[in-house]
């Protein structure tokens, strides 16, 4: 009898495993939590697979860019402004995976472990969203790319606000083409081309062939480097888009010199390349605060100098994420400090009293930063001009990514040197032929229209 | 001792004060959010909330003591289960607090037939017959319920009888093992358990069959202690499920989904899966009574019944549903120590054991952390052979004796301070 009284103690093994269940229990709601309730099974959030319920997102000046009401989502105002933000906004199924919708989904449904979605229950709507996204500029941006495709984004260097982030082809949400997933000209429509889409760089590739050779080779500004239209390099050659004679350093970033570039790079070596290349973020998985980028790559042969020749000019096989280029930009521009460019202002009164904190993506020694600075300003002042960048103080780089199969994209990466305007742009017009052209005016369309309405 | 008493029966009062006022804010939650007073539920819940207290008042009567804490924790967690009835229609409710006064008059009537061992040692044959009796009537005659066949439907009543055999299998093993017996008896509660299991493997009842299973595994240990025994059974059985599996996929893959879950989000993971995101959905207090969203979704107010919980009542609120459970156990634990004889504590240990394990396979499996095996919350789920097997199994743990108070060497001493300690409370 006193030995089975004993034994009934097994029970407290048996509450022993049952509580560590329990707190096991707890302890996956607390960390999976807001995962399982902002699965898209939730019909207090979702119906039928697309947001229902959900906070307001607004852009920078108020403008509401998507809202509920009585369950259903209701999109901005104006189609232009509609098609110039899905992107960044997002879809409501989340088929557009770096969208605001799908990317602070539990944001918007106002989860908390605390109370679940109760306010989302209660007040009918989750948290709201601010972005730092300018609608009005965005537009412009989309209307300035004309019939390209392509990809725009303007960003605050001081402070990493993300201002302009457009992506082409894009769509009305309200009026979806029926032949969205079947037509050739949607196709990579459901991509923000500004984060998820990479791009042979072309000629802004020099900027960083020139950040390289700044901070590898002492006498690199009393160099002087002969074209001929053409450069052997020993393995083969590397042409040129015209022929410059005998320049100097600056000379060459200013006429884009393939002659001179590729030789620097050949100088320098895959090796050093690589190096400043990834330096500056290149072959890493970056994120712009939360949104995950997709990675710049850059991979100069050893082993064949013609195709390092051609990598130190962006071509053959190199890469980059247009928003990852702008955080380089933002560390030119801001002496070495690049900012991660952020689309969001604030996601709650916590956040619009502190405000976000800027996080670091790029950094770059400062001597370098201003020394590019100097050399980017003179592309604007000797070669491109001043009035086509009227009163902006423009620096930047032109570029053109030439495809093998196709017309070559128009490229511009550039920064108002203004105090009053910090803003850098990166444009990319899909097929729209020589740098100088669509992708160096449409950078100066956005950035008048920053000029005027801010 | 008096003093003790006193003190005992103070924070009963409060319990009760306290579960009344959940219950009483629960009900007002039912009853106003629908558009029209519904007379019906008033009477139920405020007929539910007077017994009760009815009980506690009067309950020494019929069980001879004046503790309450395990019918306190039987009434908190049935009052839940009442509630969750409520928010889906008068009907539920009502079969719902049917089933709880069945129940509680079970409990009662087993308790007063086992308080006497003869009574209890006698009653194993008929209840053994009848369990097997009442297993084969329902294989022979039951139809096909949702995969699993373990109903009976007679007219517009229907039950499960592995229900009422939970409670005959717990006696018929406490008595067989009871005094060192003869090794035929010892055979024949081998064969009885077997069957039983059997006959539930038969019906694909498989959760309800690793309830038996673990029941009987804790009973074998209550009476020998030896633990390589106990290993070499559950080698044994695992070898026997081992060959079961391999003779018959269909067992393993209907837990094929366990761990995998969110993969067959909208096939054998669909209800783990809502579970999942609906009481994350609920936070620490719910979403209020009916304003859910598991409720649409099969089974919520009987298997999923903790995941509705959470969702509307609040993951606390689930929590100490479980956690009362744990005091069921720890109160069976410590009044097996004034027991009078091995019965009640072989008893209301297996009692104790099997609710526990019952609510583990049944919470623990909606959440993914076991597989999925749909057997009910005790006392909480919807569903008459439920609860009233619930508060039968409470009846073995009462039996056993008082949790909180040493076993007094005077018994009448202290049965006599009870009516004085109650003349001073009136006064």
């Amino acid at each position: 009898m006193k030995k089975t009284v004993k034994r009934a103690a097994v029970l407290y093994a048996l509450v022993a495993i049952f509580l560590a269940g329990i707190i096991l229990l707890a302890v996956q709601f607390a960390l999976n939590g807001s995962k399982w309730a902002n699965n898209k099974a939730n019909r207090h959030i979702y119906s039928s697979g697309s947001v229902a319920n959900a906070g307001t997102i607004y852009d920078r000046n108020g403008t509401v860019l998507a809202r509920s009401e009585n369950g259903k989502r209701i999109f901005a105002k104006s189609a232009a402004v509609r098609k110039a933000v899905l992107h960044t906004v997002g879809d409501t199924s989340g088929v557009i995976s770096t969208g605001t919708h799908y990317l602070y989904r539990s944001t918007l449904s106002g989860y908390s472990l605390f109370n679940g979605i109760y306010s989302l229950k209660s007040k009918g709507a989750g948290n709201d969203i601010t972005l730092n996204i300018d609608s009005g500029a965005c537009r412009a941006a989309y209307e300035a790319l004309g019939d390209y495709k392509g990809t725009v984004a303007v960003c605050n260097y001081k402070t990493g606000e993300l201002l302009v982030s457009v992506s082409k082809p894009s769509y009305d949400v309200n009026d979806v083409p029926r032949n969205l997933r079947t037509s050739e000209y949607y196709e990579g429509v459901f991509l923000d081309k500004a984060c998820s889409g990479i791009y042979t760089p072309g000629s802004i590739m020099k900027i960083i062939t020139a950040a390289c050779a700044i901070e590898n080779i002492p006498d690199i500004y009393t160099r002087t480097f002969e074209c001929k239209g053409e450069y052997k390099t020993g393995d083969g050659t590397v042409v040129c888009n015209g022929t410059h004679g005998t320049i100097s350093f600056q000379q060459a970033l200013n006429e884009s010199c393939n002659c001179a570039f590729a030789r620097i790079a050949i100088e320098l070596g895959a090796q050093k390349l690589r190096a400043t290349a990834e330096s500056l973020g290149f072959n890493k998985q970056l994120y712009a605060k939360e949104v995950p980028l997709v990675k710049s790559r850059f991979n100069p042969s050893r082993s064949s100098k013609t195709e390092l020749g051609w990598a130190g000019i962006g071509q053959s096989t190199t890469y980059v994420n247009p928003i990852h280029f702008l955080g380089i930009m933002n560390a030119i521009a801001n002496s070495g400090t690049g900012y991660a460019p952020d689309r969001i202002k604030q996601t709650g009164t916590l956040t619009g009293i502190i405000g976000r904190m800027p996080e670091v993506m790029v950094r770059m020694n400062p001597d370098t930063a201003a020394q590019l600075k100097r050399l980017l300003r003179s592309n604007v002042t000797d070669k491109y001009g001043e009035s086509r960048f009227p009163g902006l103080v423009m620096c930047g780089k032109t570029g053109t990514a030439e495809l093998d199969d196709a017309p070559s994209h128009s490229v511009f990466a550039g920064f108002c040197a203004r105090e009053d305007l910090p803003l850098c742009v990166v444009v990319i017009a899909e097929n729209a032929g020589w740098g100088s052209g669509v992708a160096a005016n449409t950078a100066n369309r956005v950035l008048q229209y920053l000029d005027n309405n801010d | 001792m008096a003093k003790a008493a006193g003190e005992s029966r103070f924070r009963q009062t409060t319990v009760m004060v306290l579960i009344t006022f959940f219950q009483v804010i629960c009900a007002a939650e039912v009853i106003l959010a629908q558009d029209e007073i519904s007379p019906v539920l008033v009477y139920i819940f405020a007929g539910y909330i007077v017994s009760e207290w009815l009980y506690m008042m009067f309950g020494v009567i019929f069980t001879g003591s004046d503790y309450f804490e395990l019918e306190a924790i039987a009434f908190f967690l049935s009052g839940i289960g009442l509630t969750v009835c409520a928010t889906i229609s008068e009907d539920y409710a009502l079969k719902q607090v049917v089933a709880i006064a069945l129940g509680l008059a079970v409990y009662l009537v087993l308790l007063l037939l086992i308080k006497n061992m003869r009574v209890a040692m006698f009653l194993r044959y008929p209840a053994a017959v009848a369990s097997l009796l009442l297993l084969a009537a329902n294989l022979i005659l039951a139809k096909a319920t949702n995969g699993a066949l373990n109903w009976i439907t007679l007219g517009s009543f229907s039950f499960q009888p592995s229900e009422l055999v939970k409670i005959a299998f717990v006696l018929v093993g406490a008595v067989s093992l009871d005094k060192l017996l003869s090794n035929t008896n010892l055979i024949r509660y081998i064969v009885f358990s077997l069957a039983c299991v059997g006959a539930l493997f038969l019906m694909r009842d498989f959760g309800t069959a690793l309830i038996f299973f673990f029941t009987f595994i804790l009973i074998a240990y209550m009476r020998s202690g030896d633990v390589r025994t106990i290993a070499l059974i559950c080698t044994a059985a695992l070898m026997g499920a081992l060959l079961i599996i391999y003779f018959k996929p269909y067992v393993a893959n209907r837990f094929a989904a366990y761990r995998h879950v969110w993969e067959n989000m909208d096939s054998t993971g669909y209800q783990q899966t809502r579970v999942l995101i609906y009481s994350a959905s609920g936070g620490l207090f719910g979403l209020g009574l009916g304003e859910g969203k598991l409720r649409d979704v099969f089974a919520a107010s009987t298997d999923l019944v903790f995941g509705l919980v959470c969702e509307e009542l609040g993951l606390i609120t689930g929590i100490a549903v479980c956690v009362s459970f744990a005091f069921i156990v720890v109160f069976a634990i410590r009044a097996a120590k004034g027991a009078k004889s091995s019965f009640y504590v072989i008893a209301s240990v297996a009692a104790a054991g099997m609710l526990l394990f019952q609510l583990m396979l049944n919470v623990f499996g909606i959440t993914d952390l076991l597989p999925l095996t749909g057997v009910t919350l005790p006392f909480v789920s919807r569903g008459g052979s439920s609860v009233i097997c619930s508060w039968g199994l409470l009846a073995y743990i009462k039996a056993a004796g008082a949790p909180f108070r040493l076993p007094s060497p005077d018994v009448d001493m202290s049965r006599k301070s009870v009516p004085s300690k109650k003349g001073g409370r009136a006064a």
